[in-house]
């Protein structure tokens, strides 16, 4: 599998699967049945405790991992969204980024999400659906630090571009690592602008590096093209 | 206009520094006689900013590093970096989270931290050899 498609391989990286994987809920309360599970699940979201410092926004870790060698074929696509979950201070974000491996460190073809509580990481999600993201594509070795300040800059409302942010993807690949931040508006210039802005100064990265803006629907196209095109079902 | 202390280094005295004002100094000029305390200028400094890129990282305004504003959208909640990493180090960050799922290779549980990243690292290393190779199904609790 080579070149030509190379261009489209991260794409993928927003792909949806039916099997989403259960939502691991921190907040669920200890008499929990198990009858009212997934309502409990569903209503529940995550608070700042007390003496911690809130987030303008609640947000959520997934993680997802492809086997590679795999075709991805519309009925077993192999890529396993996670929900790992959800924070809604400065601190309780430490807890669950403390505990994770950076992402340097991860093997295979694997990516962390973070994105805003009740988005999901997916081009299909409303607030993905007229969107669009930057990429930066890095060499290896650079991908868990430029993460971590990517991150910190979400969280700390950086970007200043009121509610367009999404979320923020780092894809772990071959040669190469890829981070990526999603916003809701993709023919909004001055968004764009100031969030490739953001980038530059936020991230202190290597001179010459590229940075790309690409809409989901062009994502989703090239996805098509590289896949064959749809089934007769409509699914993937 | 200035603020500045007067000659005498006496009370606080308002002194525009336009030539308009001498035409009505009274008006203009407030003086108190309060006590020869000395007073010196607030220090400030003045940056202009063409672009919000050009923030500085440091810029905050209350102690910690936060800064309320009122910016398009209403009143934020904005942190820098170095903010946000220092909160790392209270002990309420540091406690694993309730219900952290366990994803080998990709979450820590707390039990023995050092021991299981020395653990996971050896599992790691034996995968990257198989990696190409590996046909089995990468499992995952669901």
């Amino acid at each position: 599998m080579n070149n030509k498609f190379d261009a489209l391989k991260d794409d993928d990286s927003g792909d949806h699967d039916q099997d989403q994987g259960s939502q691991k809920d921190c907040e669920k309360e200890k008499n929990d049945n198990d009858e009212d599970n997934d309502q409990n699940i569903a209503k529940k979201i995550a608070v700042p405790g007390v003496g911690e410092h809130p987030l303008q926004y609640n947000y959520s870790f997934w993680y997802s991992r492809r086997t590679p060698g795999r075709p991805a074929s519309t009925q077993s696509y192999e890529s396993n969204i996670k929900q790992i979950g959800s924070f809604a201070s400065v601190e309780q974000f430490w807890r669950f980024y403390s505990h994770m491996i950076r992402p340097g460190d991860l093997t295979g073809h694997s990516d962390f999400h973070l994105f805003k509580e009740g988005i999901k990481p997916m081009w299909e999600d409303d607030a993905n659906k007229l969107g669009g993201k930057w990429i930066i594509r890095l060499r290896k070795g650079l991908a868990s630090r430029c993460w971590e300040n990517l991150i910190l800059a979400m969280l700390g409302e950086q970007f200043m571009v009121g509610e367009e942010i999404c979320g923020a993807v780092v894809s772990v690949r071959f040669q190469e690592d890829i981070i990526s931040i999603w916003n809701k508006t993709a023919s909004d210039q001055a968004t764009i602008t100031r969030i490739r802005d953001t980038l530059r100064r936020v991230l202190n990265l290597p001179p010459n590096t590229i940075m790309e803006y690409k809409t989901h629907t062009d994502s989703i196209k090239a996805w098509e093209d590289f896949h064959g095109l749809v089934n007769a079902v409509g699914g993937r | 206009m200035l603020w500045e202390p007067d000659s005498w280094g006496a009370g606080r005295c308002w002194v525009p520094n336009d030539k308009q004002s001498d035409k009505n100094p009274n008006k203009l000029r407030m003086t108190t006689n309060a006590q020869q305390a000395k007073s010196c200028p607030i220090p400030t400094r003045v940056l202009t900013l063409k672009d919000w890129s050009q923030l500085p990282d440091c810029y905050s305004q209350t102690p910690g590093g936060t800064l309320f504003s009122t910016t398009p959208g209403g009143t934020r909640i904005i942190y820098d970096r170095k903010f946000l990493l220092d909160c790392r180090n209270s002990p309420i960050a540091r406690t694993p989270p309730c219900c952290l799922p366990q994803i080998p290779g990709v979450t820590v549980p707390a039990l023995h931290p050092l021991g299981k990243l020395q653990e996971l690292k050896e599992e790691l290393e034996e995968e990257e050899e198989k990696d190409l190779a590996d046909d089995s199904q990468f499992e995952m609790d669901i």
